[in-house]
């Protein structure tokens, strides 16, 4: 049977399509000219004024901090409702649980941040970093929750249920047979919604404070008020930093097989 | 039994406790809060004014709103069919891919996505700009004026959504196709179908959770996107997005705000509840979940 | 940006996932380590204030000063009622202003505090609303009016009729501001920026929209860059910013219509929520010390009314007909004022300009 080139066409002609702003970023943040429409020579000095941006460090240090505390926060709440979903799955209390961690998946971000925004107006609560605190864990909730309830599912309970007869107590059982069985389950959950409150923009712009800008607040920020170039380079390290993540994270894989 | 089974109770309530508690804090009632808030009038001075009116309400039906809500179903439309047609062959190609390219080719599909949301519309402004590479290569092919633009222009704000969301699509679509027996296309050709045939009536319907989740993974938030708009889309692009955004952060119109927050949230909701139907008929469970990650 | 779920096999492990916790809390915490000084929350338009003499206050007041930009003084109060507090001076346009004493929003100013402001130009206080600077004290002056791109605009005639012209079309934009947008129609018809004329307004409301078909997009931030970089051709501009951008790409250019421009004043307020009440004080009265000032405007190319200044300004400045007006358009021109109630006329037609099609 004769295979038609066309999916594999289409497929690189979707990767060009992908890569190509993102190459042309990357380029240009090396660029020497102001407004990156000709190439005027090689230069750091973008990176340069980066380093010396107290903004740019602040809005850093805010995004650590609450991604940091959301993550902690959301996989305690996350693995605890993934435990519900699975052990007692097919209750109605568990069909309306479902719904309601779901629902944070499909809605667009901005309903999200408009309502949370009105909550706080009408709890009088100021906005800051907590408010987006609070924010961020509500949508990274429903993330850790899919992730550790497919690692769940996938499970075999039997394991648990030979370790108690084996004579270990529930306790037990959980720390040294579920808990390291789960654990990258977790990882993978707990990394999730770290990457996601560091890139949140929508949800976190309507429930900001004064001093509470985080990265992404920053960078549109830095959109609007110009100055491409910098943006260019602070886009280049993001990148950098996330693929070096993402390697690092395939070697040690490998190395733990 | 019942001792057992009170007790299995309690501790199922225990245990979903603190979600159910923080959602419903942080999801129910602010989305009750937005429904509520639209019946309220707005001070003139910025604020929720006392008491309770339709005036709000009433106040969507202008012709104004009506052609930003239909600029923003067709736009999410176009966008939703035009990712669908770039993932289909993509997700097809990377099923059927031998196992060790299958992952690159899935984390070349991935790695886009893990830069900044942000930063990728503005790669697409700069590449987009007037003086930038891909209008001066039109030029001088002779497909553009000096004086045109590629920005501003619905036509952009389309495709920087489908760039945003065609991963999103890939992915169920490859998901599913990766669980799909390809013998059975093998099947239909040896019946005499012809490819095209054999990937409409074959291929399709047997990915079909895959494509339904593919299309409201895009077709939901391009509804409320308004980043995109905002950044690339001129004034004949504006949302329904940016518009809420506008009430909030420029006129300071909170009632109206959540009025037009009220007409998104329920069309989010139609096509949701569309599929809950129809899988309550099909008596399918999971079918938005689609594969299991 | 919502993802779905990513497949796990995709995800990274464990242990990489806990030696980038490791090195992020070390950023986190090595971030914070020092001392902390009090810290003076400015919330105030982009490029608003010369870098070298915000840090100079840091120094000579021990405390850090941080800044947060609004594109518009709607956005900005929009902000603050959304329960933004912690600014401790805002920068607002003074028909803004009037609306926030209005509500309650501004602190009364300590003018023992403030020794500096007697050098504030009289001929100017007569015309404010505040004379008594009893809650703001002027900053800067800032004039409307059109910049372009010498050698890519034919024909350039001074005039708000610019925006008429389809040879430009997609490469223009104007001010995403109600009162200046609104504005510049009615000025081009020869109404007042502060008419409450229902008719006037349905006028300017055409003219906006026969304009509105030949813009790019209605924009207060990206504009100065914009042209600079030859997004843009044409667009509507602050002075200040122009010849700030100027020097980026000297073929930029700005002109003030003949019809008569909109002038704004902006005030530093101190709003009643301000965290460093003390500290706000000082900065209002370090920037009416005139040779800072002066260096000041001749950075940021706006016009502080600080009668001891003036002497001490660049000449480029001085004789800048976009920074001192000709008479001839003096006259014609106004400041913004705050037009109470009337407002919601505005902001209907401002509705309609943005959502017609």
């Amino acid at each position: 049977m004769k295979k038609s080139r066309f999916p594999l066409g289409v497929t690189v002609l979707v990767l060009i399509f992908f890569y190509l702003p993102i190459i042309i970023l990357v380029i240009n943040s090396f660029n020497a000219a102001r407004f990156s429409s000709s190439w005027q020579g090689f230069t750091l000095d973008w990176y340069a004024r980066l380093f010396h941006s107290p903004e740019i460090w602040l809005s850093v240090r805010n995004t650590l901090i609450i991604a940091l505390g959301s993550t902690a926060v959301s996989l305690v709440l996350g693995t605890a409702a993934a435990f519900a979903l699975h052990r007692y799955a097919g209750s109605r209390l568990q069909q309306a649980h479902y719904t309601l961690i779901y629902t944070p998946l499909v809605v667009p971000e901005i309903l999200m941040g408009i309502s949370l925004l009105m909550a706080f107006v009408a709890a009088g609560t100021g906005l800051g970093l907590f408010t987006i605190f609070l924010a961020h864990v509500t949508f990274c909730v429903s993330y850790v929750a899919m992730v550790v309830l497919a690692r769940l599912q996938d499970f075999d309970f039997q394991l648990i249920e030979a370790a108690q007869d084996l004579g270990a107590s529930w306790w037990q059982s959980t720390r040294k047979v579920l808990l390291p069985l789960l654990l990258p389950g977790l990882a993978a959950g707990g990394l999730l919604a770290f990457t996601l409150s560091v890139d949140d923009f929508v949800i976190t712009f309507f429930v900001a404070g004064p001093g509470s800008t985080t990265l992404p607040l920053r960078i549109y920020s830095m959109i609007k008020y110009g100055n491409p170039p910098m943006i260019n380079a602070l886009s280049t390290l993001l990148l950098a930093v996330t693929l070096t993540a993402v390697i690092a994270s395939q070697r040690l894989a490998r190395l733990k097989r | 039994m019942n001792r057992n089974k009170r007790r299995r109770r309690l501790q199922e309530w225990l245990i979903s406790l603190p979600t159910l508690f923080w959602l419903a804090l942080f999801i129910v009632v602010p989305t009750l809060l937005v429904f509520a808030i639209a019946f309220r009038p707005a001070n003139p001075y910025g604020g929720i004014g006392p008491g309770w009116t339709l005036d709000t309400i009433r106040g969507l039906w202008n012709p104004g709103y009506l052609v930003i809500a239909w600029r923003t179903v067709w736009i999410s439309f176009v966008t939703t069919a035009l990712c669908i047609l770039l993932a289909l062959p993509t997700g097809y190609f990377i099923a059927r891919a031998p196992e060790k390219w299958r992952n690159r080719l899935l984390m070349l599909v991935i790695v886009p996505f893990w830069t900044s949301f942000l930063v990728r519309v503005f790669a697409w402004k700069s590449l987009l700009h007037p003086e930038g590479l891909i209008k001066k290569t039109l030029e001088a092919i002779g497909l553009a004026g000096s004086q045109a633009t590629l920005l501003y222009h619905p036509a952009a704000v389309v495709l920087v959504m489908v760039y945003t969301f065609l991963p999103f699509t890939i992915l169920p679509i490859y998901a599913a196709a990766e669980k799909f027996d390809f013998r059975l296309i093998e099947a239909a050709r040896d019946l005499g179908a012809r490819p095209l045939q054999a990937f409409r009536k074959v291929f399709l319907p047997g990915i079909r959770r895959g494509l339904l989740t593919a299309v409201l993974v895009v077709f939901i938030p391009a509804l409320g996107s308004y980043i995109i708009p905002d950044l690339v889309g001129g004034p004949a692009s504006e949302m329904l997005g940016n518009k809420i955004a506008q009430r909030v952060f420029v006129d300071r119109n909170l009632p109206h705000a959540a009025a037009l927050s009220a007409v998104l949230i329920l069309a989010v909701l139609a096509p949701l509840i569309a599929v809950l139907i129809l899988q309550r008929k099909k008596g399918k469970a999971d079918i938005i979940i689609g594969e299991a990650p | 940006m919502k993802k779905p779920a990513i497949p796990e096999s995709r995800s990274p492990s464990l242990g990489a996932g806990l030696s980038l916790l490791l090195l992020l809390l070390t950023l986190v915490f090595a971030g914070g380590c020092g001392p902390s000084r009090p810290v003076l929350s400015v919330y105030t338009w982009a490029d608003y204030f010369k870098p070298e003499l915000l840090k100079r206050f840091e120094r000579e007041n021990g405390c850090r000063v941080v800044i947060d930009t609004f594109e518009s003084n709607e956005a900005m109060y929009a902000k603050l009622k959304a329960g933004a507090a912690g600014y401790d001076i805002l920068t607002p346009t003074s028909y803004m202003v009037s609306v926030m004493f209005d509500q309650d929003m501004l602190l009364r100013l300590d003018r023992g505090r403030l020794p500096n402001i007697s050098h504030v130009d009289p001929e100017f206080l007569k015309i404010t609303i505040d004379k008594a600077m009893d809650h703001s004290v002027p900053y800067m002056l800032v004039n409307s009016g059109i910049a372009y791109l010498e050698g890519r605009v034919k024909d350039v005639r001074p005039t708000w009729n610019m925006f008429d012209r389809t040879d430009l079309k997609a490469r223009m934009t104007m001010f995403n501001d109600m009162r200046e947008s609104i504005g510049a129609a009615l000025k081009s018809l020869g109404y007042s920026i502060n008419t409450v004329d229902e008719k006037e307004l349905l006028e300017a409301e055409a003219v906006l929209l026969r304009w509105k078909k030949n813009l790019a997009k209605f924009d207060n931030e990206q504009y100065k860059f914009g042209l600079a970089s030859g997004e843009f051709l044409l667009v509507h501009a602050w002075n200040g910013d122009v010849f700030q951008v100027r020097k980026e790409n000297p073929d930029v250019r700005f002109f003030i219509p003949e019809e008569g421009t909109i002038i704004s004043c902006d005030d530093l307020v101190i709003p009643k929520s301000a965290r460093q009440p003390g500290l706000a004080h000082a900065l209002i009265n370090f920037l009416h010390d005139p040779k800072v000032a002066a260096e000041n405007s001749n950075f940021i190319y706006y016009l502080c009314p600080n009668k001891d200044a003036y002497p001490l300004l660049n000449a480029e400045i001085r004789q800048n007909p976009g920074i001192f007006m000709a008479p001839a358009i003096m006259a014609r021109s106004e400041i913004i004022a705050n037009i109470g109630g009337a407002n919601a006329l505005y902001i209907k037609v401002w509705d309609r300009v943005k959502g017609g099609n």
